[in-house]
């Protein structure tokens, strides 16, 4: 696997927090660094997951090209395992 | 002055969405050349949505996993419950946490040997890093 965090093809600790904190009802919620560095893996994950299962969907249909319909077929169990 | 913080907070949303649809689209590019199929935009574009809206139930359950622990600064340990319904996904971020506490385990030894060692030899450089590791786990 790559390096943790940031670099190449992955997620920026700072893009986490913000997005966090968007989302956090009380103001004093804060994230700390390790979590930060895991919250970006774990959306990783999330994101390539995704793409992979409605790849998969795709092949199992014989095409060569993922679009929506593949992906909507995928994502109720998506949403299911996270 | 609300509308203003309204349009601000929204200006923020399109900021994110637009860094989330960016590192989406990276990804995907990865598992394109993985698996030799192609994704449309539209595609890509929709990963991107569905992402940007799961942060939304991921960052709610981790100042409530928090708050349930009387804490108010989500650690490691609420991603990890974040992560407890499948098995192998959750054995995956163990692994990974575990990686990040023996880094700074090591780091923090390092610090410990440079400022014990030659305080006064340090080289500009060396003192720069030491510095940006600082700021670093100030993070938090």
């Amino acid at each position: 696997m790559e390096e943790r965090g940031g670099g190449a093809g992955g997620f920026r600790k700072d893009t986490v927090d913000r997005l966090l904190r968007l989302h956090f009802r009380d103001g004093r919620t804060r994230v700390s660094a390790d979590a930060q560095l895991l919250m970006a893996e774990l959306l990783k994950v999330f994101v390539r997951e995704a793409a992979a299962r409605a790849a998969r969907q795709a092949q199992a249909e014989d095409l060569n090209k993922v679009d929506i319909e593949q992906l909507e077929k995928v994502l109720p169990q998506l949403l299911l395992d996270f | 002055m609300a509308a203003a913080g309204g349009e601000q907070q929204q200006m923020l949303t399109q900021r994110l969405k637009a860094a989330v649809h960016y590192t989406v689209g990276c990804l995907c590019q990865e598992v394109e050349e993985d698996k030799d199929v192609q994704f449309s935009k539209q595609s890509i574009a929709a990963i991107s949505e569905i992402t940007f809206r799961q942060c939304e139930i991921f960052a709610r359950d981790l100042e409530m996993f928090a708050r349930h622990a009387k804490r108010t600064t989500v650690t490691t340990e609420d991603v990890k419950l974040l992560a407890r319904r499948s098995n192998s996904l959750l054995k995956y971020i163990t692994q990974k946490s575990e990686e990040l506490a023996s880094s700074n385990m090591e780091q923090k030894e390092k610090k410990k040997k440079k400022s014990s060692a030659a305080k006064g030899e340090r080289t500009p450089g060396e003192q720069e890093a030491a510095v940006t590791e600082n700021e670093d786990s100030n993070m938090a």
